[in-house]
């Protein structure tokens, strides 16, 4: 990939992050019958909380500070070297998938020592429900992504998307693996039936409980990490689905622009589906996480498995 | 031949100042001889480094160093392997002899100074030795010299539950040992004078039946000193025991030397092996893995956490070589040219991170004066230098990017996942197994490093000991955050590294692959590094510009009660999910008693709980071998009846018997 196509894309996904938090919150508002706020919100509440004063526990050290750059930078990574928008592959292959999941459990890492570091037991509580999902979903990301490269016989994602679009009809089994890598996503991104995103109820909440105290620019960077992250999955799903208008190394700007204008449909569409998905289901009980982990490992198992089964 | 005769000089300086540093330090009681012998051994070391690092410049294969006459005739070589060996023992010797020069002058009162620096002399140079040692019986008694050494030194501090581990760990490696001599005397015909070259060659005559045995007591011997499930008991124990740099000696390079000692054997010894050997070891190096890991997540102890999380990271290396000899035997050669290579820089990463990590428990237990995880908390506040440190280490022990040992487990996935469309079928349910383990095993690694760290760390100081920690002094930090930054450059420098470890350039496989080395694919570690850095530092510059730099301290929200550190999640708390999710694997028995505080009212009571965390291989495996043993000898004590003809004619019979079998 040109550096340029690189730059365009990281910038562009920065952008519509907040967007796409605003879309999922407007969607599930109306499923539920409430008017819903302006997808446009979440610009403001960054802004405002970036111009707020930050209060800081005394109980704090170093790593309460260096959290939120950590947990910022590897959704920034994931947002530039990923596929979302050009399907050139970035330098040095960074879009491998064995590194997106790592950054991905660097992120969460990081989360889980912030939310420890104040030292109340909200944190603790969510940090070691975090470090349990995060380090359980790993295999099951890997063994997803597994499929994908065994298919394509590409190791890089932006290979990967060869074998999607049209392509998944030869492949069934990838089916089933898209199956296993939208479980992984829930669970990533701390959405339902893993954790509820709206609440700050002690009994339910994950990923609340560790930036309960951060504010200011820090819980700016954190909330801002999290919808980035949502981007990230929702358009890598929806490339591998839908891999259509992605634009190359050589840049045009109507290829450009056509890109950007689907990638904002994708996200309106990944948005809706998430927030009929959240409006139908109820959250599961914590310690039946088990159950919801193992199964995504073995229907990942289980499309690795029949992707290595030759179809004649 | 001027660089050779250089770089043998080096080693034999390194060897005998490694000698002469224990008998300095028996010269007197005060800290400038304590002080003197480290510096010494520290010289002789950094020389040791330089000479293996100029003997794989000069690209020779091997290397002759000098032979003594008077010890079996054996010739000291050097060759690649073991040089790879001897550069990661020379290196963390010289570090872990820097942190020593301070640290061990804390437990003047608990510690006998001048023993532990001998007894640390001679065990470092009974590992340098036995890496250069080219026959049975040299080879045997330096490994002897290593283990007899390390045996004293885990009962350093004369307590009993050392003394109770150091004699269960003598035991295991005595055990481990017999086999050793009984396999290697298989390969020989019986003789201990033979060279590793004669029975290289030899040992294509013999039977295939013995073969077989001789690899299976000579695995169960490396194995057990490597901590394989279940030979792994004393580990636990008897690690954690041992002064912290003596911990850090002893995980992160002597489970190498067994690591060595199987590889020579393996790679160079023996004939081909069949499938199922392969299949072997790999099984168990995955089985030391989950075990190893599930434990480092729930045990409470700094220092056992790290022996368990040692167990998992031998387990995985032995998995590698598993899954290398198994691709061997099948003619998959480049998947076995990477496992070895992936397992080499692996074991290399490990003794980098786990000496680190040792170092850090040592100097955080020198602050706290406790083991106990849930006696620690708020460290990073008191001293921000070595919990920085701690934590760049814990991160390279999860296998996170950007650090060597991510890239090492990283090669070895995209090597399985390669494999796996072309090979046989039976062939792909091996492969689906290991990527399975190995990544369970590295997810689950993960959540052990975190917790160690953030409980240890993080939070509130749980305990009065741990509210007084301070900073230590820059001779204790120093060598840590020197194993901190030799980690970040291995994984900068992952890809030359792995390629340099490919088994064609080390001197494995020689008949079957000689032109394969290892090609690391697409992946650019030093683009992973640049790029991260790119971003944390345009993340910083964007933060500073735009947020607000106004700041107030304030207390936690404690909702309008105040919070105090025995509200704060424990490593048990932490843990309990994971105790939970496996807990058909762990056993572990909670029990709950209630004591009723008013006696009339059965609800107004006081509850208490505990966890027993205790091995499951005390009660089954090793509890059925001890009772057996038992009854065995009750029996054996009615021969001692008292009657002194009945004895005089046991005498005899023995005797006669030994005649029969001799003549």
């Amino acid at each position: 990939m040109s550096l340029s196509a690189f730059l365009i894309q990281g910038i562009v996904v920065l952008l519509l992050a907040p967007f796409s938090t605003g879309c999922a919150r407007l969607f599930k508002a109306r499923l539920q019958g409430r008017s819903g706020a302006s997808p446009f919100l979440p610009y403001v509440r960054f802004a405002t909380l970036l111009r707020k004063e930050m209060v800081i526990a005394n109980t704090t050290s170093w790593v309460f500070h260096v959290t939120p750059i950590v947990v910022v930078s590897t959704s920034v990574f994931a947002a530039t070297s990923l596929p979302l928008l050009s399907d050139a592959g970035a330098p040095g292959g960074l879009d491998n998938f064995i590194v997106f999941s790592a950054i991905l459990a660097l992120g969460s890492v990081f989360l889980v020592l912030g939310g420890l570091d104040p030292g109340t037991a909200f944190g603790g509580m969510g940090s070691s429900r975090e470090m349990t999902l995060a380090s359980l979903v790993e295999p099951a990301m890997i063994t997803t992504f597994a499929a994908f490269a065994v298919v394509s016989g590409h190791s890089d994602i932006s290979g990967m998307l060869n074998v999607g679009g049209a392509a998944l009809l030869q492949y069934p089994s990838l089916i089933i693996s898209l199956v296993a890598l939208g479980l992984c996503t829930l669970a990533e991104n701390a959405r339902y039936p893993v954790d509820n995103p709206a609440t700050h109820l002690e009994l339910t909440m994950v990923h609340e409980a560790m930036i309960l105290e951060y504010s200011g620019a820090s819980l700016a960077l954190l909330e801002y990490a999290s919808s980035l992250r949502l981007t990230v999955f929702s358009l890598l799903i929806a490339n591998i689905v839908v891999p259509l208008p992605l634009f190359s190394a050589a840049l045009s700007l109507p290829s450009v622009s056509v890109t950007i204008a689907a990638a904002i449909v994708k996200l309106v569409v990944a948005m809706l589906l998430l927030a009929i998905l959240e409006s139908s289901i109820p959250k599961m009980r914590f310690y039946r996480m088990q159950e919801y982990l193992s199964v995504t490992y073995f229907i990942a198992l289980a499309g690795l498995v029949f992707s290595l089964i030759p179809l004649s | 031949m001027m660089q050779d005769l250089l770089v043998s000089r080096g080693i034999i300086f390194c060897i005998v100042g490694t000698l002469l540093s224990g008998i300095v330090g028996l010269g007197g009681s005060t800290s400038f001889w304590h002080r003197a012998s480290q510096a010494l051994l520290v010289l002789s070391n950094v020389i040791g480094i330089l000479a293996a690092v100029s003997f794989f410049s000069s690209g020779a294969d091997t290397l002759p160093l000098f032979r003594l006459p008077f010890l079996f005739h054996t010739t000291f070589v050097l060759d690649k392997l073991s040089g790879l060996f001897f550069l990661m023992t020379t290196t963390v010797t010289s570090l872990v002899g820097l942190f020593a020069l301070r640290y061990v002058e804390g437990y003047r009162e608990s510690y006998n100074i001048r023993a532990l620096d001998m007894t640390a002399a001679l065990f470092i140079f009974g590992m340098q030795t036995v890496l250069l040692t080219t026959n049975i019986a040299a080879f045997m008694l330096c490994w002897e010299v290593m283990s007899v050494a390390s045996f004293f030194l885990v009962m350093t501090d004369r307590e009993e539950a050392s003394m109770k581990a150091a004699f269960l760990y003598l035991t295991m490696t005595q055990l481990g040992a017999s086999a050793l001599i009984a396999g290697f005397f298989l390969l020989s015909h019986g003789s201990g004078l033979v060279d590793f070259a004669t029975i290289a060659s030899t040992a294509r005559m013999l039977p295939a039946s013995t073969i077989v045995f001789a690899f299976a007591l000579l695995f169960f011997g490396f194995g057990s000193k490597a901590g394989l499930v279940p030979f792994h008991l004393w580990l636990p124990e008897a690690h954690p025991r041992a002064p912290s740099h003596i911990s850090a000696l002893m995980s992160g390079i002597m489970l190498k030397i067994a690591l060595y000692g199987f590889l020579r054997v393996v790679l160079f010894l023996l004939p081909p092996l069949p499938a199922a050997a392969g299949l072997v070891v790999l099984t168990i190096g995955l089985l030391s893995g989950l075990f190893g890991v599930l434990h480092a997540v729930v045990d409470r102890d700094i220092k056992r956490t790290l022996a368990f999380s040692s167990i998992e990271n031998l387990g995985l290396i032995f998995a590698m070589i598993g899954l290398g000899m198994y691709a061997n035997s099948i003619g998959l050669d480049a998947l076995a040219g990477i496992a070895v290579a992936a397992a080499l820089f692996h074991s290399a990463n490990h003794a980098l991170f786990k000496s680190g990590l040792f170092l850090c428990a040592g100097a955080i237990v020198q602050e706290t004066h406790t083991h106990r995880l849930e006696a620690m908390g708020g460290l990073a506040k008191a001293m921000p230098l070595l919990t920085g440190a701690f934590c760049l280490l814990a991160l390279a022990a999860s296998a996170l990017p950007p650090f060597g040992t991510f890239f090492g487990e990283w090669t070895f996935l995209e090597a399985i996942i390669g494999a796996l469309p072309k090979s046989p079928l039976p062939t792909k349910g091996i492969l689906l197994i290991t990527l399975s383990g190995v990544v369970l095993v590295s997810g689950l690694a993960i959540f052990a490093m975190v917790k160690l760290f953030a409980i240890a760390s993080l939070g509130l100081p749980r305990s009065v000991a741990a509210s007084h920690a301070k900073e230590p002094t820059v001779w204790i930090n120093a060598p840590i955050l020197i194993f901190v930054a030799l980690s970040l450059l291995a994984g900068i420098s992952s890809s030359y590294m792995l390629h340099a470890l490919s088994p064609a350039l080390i001197g494995f496989l020689p008949a079957r692959a000689s032109s394969m080395t290892v090609a690391t694919g697409r992946l650019s570690p030093p683009a992973l590094f640049l790029l991260l850095l790119i971003v944390l530092v345009l993340t910083v510059m964007v933060t500073r510009l735009c947020g607000n730099r106004l700041r107030r301290s304030s207390h936690v929200w404690d909702c309008g009660q105040p919070v105090d550190a025995s509200m704060e999640y424990t490593a048990t708390a932490f843990s309990s999910p994971i105790r939970f999710f496996f807990r058909f694997l762990l056993h572990h028995r909670k029990t709950v008693t209630s004591v009723p505080l008013v006696a009339n009212n059965p609800w107004i009571a006081k509850h208490s709980m505990s966890v027993n965390a205790d091995s499951v291989w005390f009660d089954t495996l090793y509890g059925w071998i001890a009772s057996l043993l038992l009854w065995l000898s009750t029996q054996a004590k009615r021969l001692q009846n008292g009657i002194i003809q009945f004895y005089l004619l046991l005498i005899f019979l023995t005797l006669v018997l030994s005649l029969l079998v001799a003549v």
